[in-house]
């Protein structure tokens, strides 16, 4: 039975890294998508001379064939070589380390923010389906869904830390606490629209629970409410799950725009910059990385269902 | 247990408590009533059954006296459960009610369990925590299954299975009384049989009270001791089994099972109950029945009747009936054919010329262990009709969509013999009258899309209606505004569409409630008759074999196990298979 | 047996109704932009930026001292018009792909689904900044690119959709009736989807409304001087001290309008829902 489960995972990894090498290609093939000729793109906007434009020729090995060069970028980029920035001419890997701790404590901490407020919401405004808090909560969490972070971010700035002063404006504080504080503002931003989606999905998920079969009997054969909703939640774990893994993603969309709105150091505003600069290398190391992590929480998710879904489980072993 | 009526229940003589005791139940929702006010009495070991056809309001009742009824519909009436009174209206302790007291049992075992949960723990919730194992292992060995099943998960089970541990669950909190909601209507006629007899043993054992729900009044009359038929959320008919199913006193019943096919004799034509049942609300001031019984009189239309003592019976027992004429209903007797009807003769397999020769047959699905079809042969001659029977997971199904080209088989032929092989000349029709015709389209741009596609005029389209029974005007009709058994019939016009020679029908009216289900039985066969059809019908029910065929072929994990004329093989069952099938039978009729 | 249709008659929630008039109030402006703001790009740059109530700029101006309401009536286009072209764009590449991939199977199918898989292994949001910032900067092109990372969700939507309607014994009856696939396809399969297809029309507009007022926003969709909410956002996130209205007026118009259009999708889906079921 191990063996078989083992062997699931790994199919299902096999599958993943076989997607980042399709990515991989794509976000490669980026390089070529920006107007003009790519060694004067990879110089930017340094001293276009001959020599300068023969040197990056060699260095990025441009007159070989596309999959030769594909290939020598993609054996540095696994060791965590991702060349050099065009814009400070520094190492890009380096710059991508000193920029992640910013984004993966505000992702982080929106995350758990929707989490912690979402499913508690969702499963209030199921069992409570139609009446007054089910109303309030489910409109809230369309305006939710619809408003974009980085306009909940400035209405917050405004609000909290212009009109009311409770927060800072900008940037990252000094100190664990201070530093803390300062991503209060931006998590909720980012949050807002998470937690609206967590509410929406979690509502759905234990509504279709609820109108089963199985919790019809539950109450027929006496069960306490307390353990049908146990009965309802654990089965309803399993599309939720699926939709947090989904949610990975639309962080890494939001964190641009929440980073660039609250002047925050991380890799949402560096790709900012990157891609308004034309900075090649850092875009494609900076697609690479959200596609390495959306892939891996993916794969995650999936093979979570081995835990949580017998089904999934049997059906594994059985092939 | 022995078949036939059940005499070994309580005495209803002296001051027994009733286990339940419901006056006036009644439901309604937003569009109006749906159960008009149901006395009900259940005494400790007595088994009920309330019988209905769909809309009847049966499932209401079920759920109403365990508080379970859908968002949107209430119910109001006096419930007294061992002595102790509840208003239904009023907020009921349902929590002190359900487990320990009543408990409901439901139809689907696939559904009503969770499944992601091991079958012990689902078992074991309602008991107390010490010594939850034990008690498990002892509920599960009540209900007869092995004790491992306590690790298993419920998508790893047989559906005869699944439902034992649903009983073991239902039963675990002890209650005195269990409602059985159309308990073995999803599954195969063997089990059902199993599942029964347990649920019977079980009762004994337990001096349970059991309301048992069914559409099935072969399956009442074997099992309960006494019956209550409701029609349109009204209780007609009630009584000791044997009293209502002998002596009906009210029409709907008398008809209700004369609809029922026998499984020992082919009836020339089946007797029917014309028109449909109207929804519960719709009915006032009226017998429900008047428009489809042809002993209503001007009172009948006038005032709905009163449930009252068939008093001129002997050995009065309860027997009460909703009708001003209770006299003069009489069991509808079907007249037997010493020969069968003319149409119904069998050309002898071989003599004439195979339309459809089917040879060694075989399909494997992906994924699964078994193979569906297992060498399969089959000869259908011209005029012929021919059943299929076995149970789910016999291939009965694969066979039929493998004739029709819906699936490909494997390995073996399908030919029709007689000249060139055109696609259209064998057509299906299918089981689920609801989801056969296309919900956007009008009846009439159905048919006609089918008569263009063979290169026949739209104006055909009357004419098509008609051959079906059913008014030219229903041509511009959708197919929701459309009952069941109408849906079937056009889905059967559409098939006649092309001039197909060969119907294939896949279960055509295991959907369809009895009364309907005869009137789609008797179209069959009269189109047959009128149009020289050939029929492949695939069934799981013996008795609607026995009616609609010539031939029969008994299927069996993807094999023909047996084959023959069909009084023959139904007569007198050759293989062991086949007479397991047969003794599952419920045997109001049978039992000759 | 009449089947109770009169409880669809109903008159539509009030929710419905308020997001109907705000859409409309958009598209009014959006369509009447010369008439109704003709003033949206005058720049008093004497004047700077003053707050609101100020003689002849209600709402206050902009660094470039343009009048702030006569630039959000004037943002309404762009709005409004990219968000349908991407809603509508990318859900006819979904139902043509979509119900050829779920009806015929095979190797149409199997492309469509790895196209899907690819494009949806990263934010959406994401690429379009990627690639619009890449590419350029126009405002059809940007559109362009959101039709393009729109499309495989609408792809697997249709896909799933026809899937399930393709083994219904209506669509087998057609089948076996030798009526042509392409006709199945998109007279019987076709009709019975457009329920689920309307509803995510309209979700996409919403989703599109973000995500194009994200690109402006960041400077990537429509021309810096071009009236549109993002871009205003953009510019008022450093007008919070002088002039707050300056991004708060579009950040609630962002909200209000895509607000609408989701609550108008929910209550059209749930309609359609129910006619779906109630048949």
């Amino acid at each position: 039975m191990n063996g078989a489960v083992l062997a699931f995972a790994l199919r299902r990894a096999a599958a993943t890294l076989a997607l980042l090498l399709a990515l991989s290609l794509l976000v490669f093939a980026l390089l070529y998508l920006a107007p003009g000729d790519v060694a004067r793109n990879l110089l930017g906007t340094r001293n276009v001379t001959p020599e300068a434009l023969a040197r990056i020729r060699e260095l990025h090995h441009l007159d070989e064939p596309f999959l030769a060069q594909y290939w020598w970028w993609l054996s540095h980029a696994v060791t965590g070589d991702f060349g050099t920035s065009i814009r400070t001419g520094g190492q890009v890997g380096p710059l991508l380390l000193d920029r992640t701790g910013v984004t993966a404590a505000t992702a982080g901490l929106a995350f758990l923010l929707s989490v912690l407020a979402g499913v508690p919401a969702g499963i209030a405004t199921a069992v409570r389906r139609g009446r007054p808090l089910d109303r309030v909560i489910v409109a809230a969490s369309v305006v939710g869904v619809s408003a974009p972070g980085f306009a909940v971010g400035l209405i917050l700035l405004y609000v909290f830390a212009l009109g009311l002063g409770w927060f800072p404006v900008y940037g990252t504080g000094e100190g664990f606490l201070d530093a803390l504080w300062h991503l209060v503002l931006p998590a909720v931003a980012l949050a807002f629209g998470l937690g609206a989606f967590v509410v929406k999905l979690t509502r759905a998920a234990v509504i279709r629970e609820l109108d089963q079969d199985y919790v019809t009997f539950a109450r027929g054969r006496g069960l306490s409410e307390r353990r049908v909703l146990r009965l309802v939640l654990r089965n309803a774990a399993i599309p939720i799950v699926t939709s947090l893994g989904l949610m990975v993603a639309y962080l890494f969309g939001g964190t641009v725009l929440i980073e660039v709105t609250f002047a925050l150091p991380g890799l949402g505003s560096l790709m900012e910059e990157s891609v308004l600069f034309k900075d090649i290398p850092v875009v494609q190391a900076l697609t690479l990385v959200v596609a390495l992590v959306v892939s891996v929480t993916a794969l995650a998710v999936d093979l979570s269902y081995l835990a949580i879904d017998p089904r999934v489980r049997a059906r594994a072993v059985r092939r | 247990m022995t078949e036939g009526p059940v005499t070994e229940g309580p005495v209803t003589e002296g001051p027994v408590t009733p286990l339940l005791d419901a006056r006036d139940v009644r439901v309604t929702s937003a569009a109006g009533v749906l159960v008009a006010g149901i006395d009900l009495t259940v005494a400790p070991g007595e088994t009920v059954a309330i019988v209905g056809e769909s809309g009847s309001g049966k499932s209401m009742t079920a759920r109403a006296l365990t508080g379970l009824l859908p968002e949107g519909v209430h119910a109001t009436g006096r419930l007294e459960l061992s002595g102790q009174a509840y208003d239904l209206a009023a907020r009921t302790p349902w929590q002190r009610i359900r487990g320990s007291q009543i408990a409901l049992l439901l139809q689907d075992p696939f559904t009503s369990l969770s499944p992601v949960h091991r079958c012990g723990e689902q078992i074991g919730w309602a008991l107390p925590r010490a010594g939850r194992a034990a008690g498990v292992a002892r509920l599960l060995a009540e209900v007869g299954l092995p004790s491992e099943v306590a690790g298993r998960y419920p998508f790893q089970l047989s559906g005869g299975m699944r439902q034992r541990v649903a009983i073991a669950a239902a039963l675990a909190a002890g209650p005195g009384l269990l409602i059985a909601d159309e308990p073995t209507t999803a599954l195969d006629v063997t089990t059902q049989h199993e599942v029964l007899e347990l649920v019977a043993g079980l009762q004994r054992a337990r001096r349970m009270g059991l309301i048992l729900i069914t559409h099935d009044l072969r399956l009442a009359r074997a099992r309960a001791d006494r019956i209550m038929v409701m029609y349109a959320g009204r209780l007609v008919e009630e009584g000791p089994a044997a009293e209502v199913m002998d002596r009906p006193a009210h029409p709907y019943t008398a008809r209700l099972a004369a609809c029922d096919p026998p499984v020992t004799h082919r009836l020339p034509a089946l007797p029917t109950i014309p028109g449909s049942v109207p929804r519960p609300y719709a009915v006032s001031d009226a017998c429900a029945f008047a428009d489809r019984c042809d002993l209503a009189v001007e009172a009948c239309r006038t005032a709905e009747p009163v449930l009252a003592e068939v008093a001129h019976r002997p050995g009065n027992s309860g027997h009460r009936a909703a009708c001003v004429r209770p006299s003069d209903v009489r069991p509808v007797a079907a007249p037997l054919l010493a020969v069968p009807p003319a149409a119904a003769v069998p050309p002898e397999a071989g003599l004439s010329p195979a339309l459809l020769t089917v040879r060694g047959l075989t399909k494997r699905f992906p994924g699964s262990a078994a193979p569906a079809l297992d060498g399969v042969d089959l000869e259908v001659a011209a005029g012929e009709a021919v059943a299929v029977v076995g149970e789910s997971g016999s291939g009965k199904t694969t066979l039929a969509r493998c004739v029709v080209g819906l699936e490909r088989a494997d390995g073996g032929s399908v030919e029709f013999g007689g000249g060139a092989t055109g696609p259209r000349r064998v057509q299906y029709v299918f089981q689920d009258p609801y989801s056969a015709l296309n919900p956007g389209l009008t009846v009439g741009a159905s048919l006609a899309e089918a008569l263009k596609a063979a290169g026949r005029p739209r104006s055909e389209v009357s004419g098509l209606l008609d051959l079906v029974g059913l008014p030219a005007a229903y041509a511009r009709r959708r197919p929701r505004a459309l009952s069941g058994g109408e849906r079937q019939r056009v889905a059967i016009a559409r098939a006649l569409a092309p001039g197909a020679e060969v119907l294939v029908c896949d279960e055509p009216v295991s959907a369809l409630d009895v009364s309907v289900q005869a009137q789609v039985l008797n179209l069959l066969s009269n189109l047959r008759r009128d149009l020289g059809l050939t029929l492949l019908f695939i069934t799981h029910d013996l008795a609607v074999a026995r009616q609609v065929a010539d031939r029969v072929y008994v299927m069996h994990r993807g094999r023909v196990v047996e084959t023959g004329p069909v009084g023959g093989v139904l007569g007198a069952p050759a293989h062991e298979y086949t007479q397991r099938l047969l003794a599952s039978v419920p045997a109001a009729t049978r039992a000759e | 047996m009449k089947p109770v249709k009169r409880r669809m008659k109903r008159r539509p929630p009030v929710v419905a109704i308020l997001s109907a008039v705000v859409l409309a109030a958009v598209a009014v402006c959006a369509a009447g932009r010369e008439l109704l703001a003709p003033h949206a790009l005058d720049q008093d740059v004497y004047l700077g930026v003053v707050g609101a109530g100020v003689e002849g700029h209600l709402l206050g101006t902009d660094q470039l001292g343009r009048d702030i309401l006569q630039l959000s009536l004037a943002g309404a286009r762009s709005a409004l018009a990219g968000p349908i072209v991407v809603a509508v764009g990318s859900m006819v590449i979904g139902v043509l792909l979509g119900t050829f991939a779920g009806y015929r199977g095979g190797i149409v199918d199997m492309l469509a689904g790895r196209y899907a898989d690819l494009l949806l292994a990263l934010p959406s949001v994401l690429l379009a900044i990627v690639v619009a910032g890449l590419v350029g900067r126009g405002y059809w092109v940007t559109v362009a690119v959101l039709i393009v990372l729109f499309s495989p969700s609408d792809v697997r939507l249709v896909r799933g959709a026809v899937m399930e309607q393709t083994p219904r014994p209506y669509i087998e009856s057609a089948r076996i009736l030798g009526i042509r696939p392409t006709r199945i396809m998109f007279r019987h399969i076709a009709p019975n989807i457009v329920p689920i297809v309307v509803a995510n029309l309209l979700l996409n507009v919403a989703f599109a409304l973000v995500a194009l007022s994200s690109l402006s926003y960041l400077g990537l969709g429509v021309p810096p001087g071009a009236p549109d909410w993002g871009r205003q956002l953009a510019d008022g996130r450093a007008l919070l001290g002088d002039n707050p209205l300056a991004a708060v007026v579009p950040g609630v118009l962002i909200i209000l309008t895509a607000t609408a259009v989701n609550l108008l999708g929910d209550w059209l889906s749930e309609l359609l829902d129910r006619r779906v079921v109630a048949r």
